[in-house]
């Protein structure tokens, strides 16, 4: 029992971080129209960024995830400003420039894996935090670091839900992500609003990769197959749809973990896959419903 | 208030306005008539920003509009509501409304606007919590309407409002809208229809073929309707079917 119990919460750990990242993907489909294939590497630089704060800024592990949310934030909005807004503008999903904003994401994911084996090196970088003793709740005890991915994303979410429901500018990202032209007939400056959703997202994905590191190494190609999982986690849960993302990544996480632990540790990465494939067979909207997109 | 100037633009290399000609006066209920495909909406597109045009000038309350992007010119106070009732479905009334006062930060003028919205269309107060999703037609129109005014804009423009909707609904909302102008909004409305119309506001345009063809005050056009309708295209008998219905 205690054995099942540890899978479990490792896999909800685990599958925090994916949820953090399919949100990512999720809200950058519903804003921008695109499917953004170097998300899985905003979440690395992420991770790096976040452990250079932590280790040679000397900055307290909970700052060293807001800066690293800020900064890789930031770097998301000159990304989608300088190299991708050529093309959305344009029109994303079906069209020509959508097709060229998939490969340009895969070029992107290129770009800051080299960039960042030129700045930190090929091999994995240790993120040692202290997270002081398990806390025991019963008979279990909970390693402190897992707990602190749970809590943390738990934070980060409900924060970003607060943000969306109750907020202004959380009802114009909505609306962006409905409508374009009738949000720009409310005066929202739609432009500005896509690089905020653009630069939400990456805070999400740094924020995620700075939460993995301390039960991770940190190296350079971590985002490429967290990738593959935050999307099946969107599609399971429904893409576009944010609690469906959520949804998504926790069950992806436990099917993961609980696969690896009772049936076969090196075929861990194939099981949500496997689910991924049963949830399209029979509800092939994701299990929350796709956001229905139709782009001329 | 608002004019515009020789006016052309279309979609991609099609060309749909070919130099239209159109005035508002402060305070004035102009209507826009034309038959379905004549560039009525594509006119409103280019006022508000939605489209560039190709050519000609739009200067609204002394400042030049065109060319600039529709965020801006619903901060300079011109707002457009859309033909085809589109609301943001998965938010609720309040969410809608309070989205269309977007660009006024103050919590007073907001609700002020939420207010006086209700006032105008009472039923939006009783489903302000309902998703609009969940609105019948006439309900979502009043919804964009309302919506529309939040901003407390100087000018609206109305693609259609009467489209799609059963003529008692259509009696409402026309009844609302001159609410609104006496109220001291100044209107653009596009409209199939004629009569209707005609009886609401004091100037008329007749587009046809991306030009403004006919103008002239509405109770001259009226007299006239019979011979006007005639280049309504082939929406005539509509016309008077909806007449019949009306009376
Ligand atoms: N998005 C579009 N792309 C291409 N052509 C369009 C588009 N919208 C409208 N048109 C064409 O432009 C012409 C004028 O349309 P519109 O201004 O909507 O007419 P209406 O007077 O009925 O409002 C029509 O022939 C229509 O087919
Ligand atoms: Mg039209």
């Amino acid at each position: 029992m205690t054995y099942f119990i540890d899978l479990l919460i490792v896999g909800l750990s685990i599958g925090m971080v994916y949820a953090l990242i399919a949100i990512g993907i999720s809200l950058i489909y519903s804003g921008l129209d695109i499917v953004h294939f170097a998300h899985g590497e905003i979440y690395m630089v992420g991770a790096f960024i976040g452990l250079v704060l932590f280790n040679t800024v000397g900055l307290p592990y909970p700052l060293a995830i807001l800066g690293s949310m800020i900064l890789t934030g930031l770097l998301g909005v000159f990304i989608e400003r300088v190299f991708y807004r050529r093309l959305t503008a344009r029109g994303g999903g079906y069209t020509v420039a959508g097709l060229g904003m998939i490969i340009s994401g895969f070029g992107m994911s290129i770009v800051l894996q080299n960039a960042a084996y030129l700045i930190w090196g090929a091999k994995p970088l240790p993120f040692l935090v202290r997270f002081g003793m398990p806390v025991e709740i019963g008979s279990i005890a909970l390693p402190a670091s897992y707990l602190w991915i749970v809590v943390a994303a738990l934070f980060l979410m409900t924060v970003l839900h607060l943000f969306l429901t109750r907020t202004p500018l959380g009802l114009a990202v909505r609306a962006v992500a409905h409508n374009k032209e009738i949000a720009s007939l409310m005066g929202i400056n739609v432009p500005l609003m896509i690089s905020v959703i653009f630069g939400i997202a990456c805070a999400l994905g740094a924020a995620a990769g700075v939460l993995i590191g301390p039960i991770n190494y940190v190296s350079v190609l971590m985002g490429t197959a967290i990738l593959i999982k935050a999307f099946a986690a969107a599609v399971i849960g429904g893409f576009g749809n944010l609690p469906g993302a959520i949804l998504g990544g926790l069950i992806v996480g436990i099917t993961e973990s609980l696969g690896a632990g009772y049936l076969s540790g090196s075929y861990k990465d194939i099981y949500p896959f496997i689910l991924m494939i049963a949830v399209l067979m029979f509800r092939p909207a994701g299990l929350f419903g796709t956001i229905a997109k139709m782009k001329a | 208030m608002l004019r515009v100037e020789n006016a052309t633009g279309g979609y991609g290399s099609v060309q749909i306005l070919n130099g239209a000609n159109l005035s508002v006066e402060r305070g004035q209920i102009a209507t826009l008539l034309g038959g379905n495909g004549t560039g009525k909406s594509t006119l409103l597109k280019i006022i508000s920003g939605l489209m560039k045009p190709w050519s000609g000038t739009i200067t609204f309350d002394g400042q030049r509009i065109d060319g600039m992007r529709s965020d801006s010119i619903v901060r300079l106070g011109l707002v457009q509501v859309t033909q085809g009732k589109e609301a943001f479905p998965g938010m609720t009334v309040e969410e809608n409304l309070r989205l269309g006062a977007f660009v006024r930060h103050d919590r007073a003028v907001v609700a002020r606007g939420l207010e006086r919205a209700f006032e105008y269309f009472p039923i939006l107060k009783t489903k302000r919590r309902q998703l609009a999703a969940t609105l019948s037609g006439g309900q979502l129109q009043m919804l964009c309407i309302a919506r529309g005014l939040m901003s407390e804009p100087k000018m609206m423009l109305l693609d259609e409002p009467s489209a799609a909707l059963a003529p008692q609904v259509v009696l409402d909302i026309f009844r609302i809208i001159s609410r609104i102008c006496r109220d001291g909004m100044t209107l653009l409305m596009v409209e199939q229809n004629v009569r209707m119309a005609l009886l609401l506001a004091s100037y008329g345009y007749v587009i046809k073929d991306g030009v403004i063809k006919i103008e002239g005050p509405a109770d001259a056009l009226m007299k006239d309707v019979n011979v006007k309708l005639s280049y309504l295209g082939g929406t005539v008998a509509e016309q008077e079917k909806q007449l019949n219905l009306n009376h």
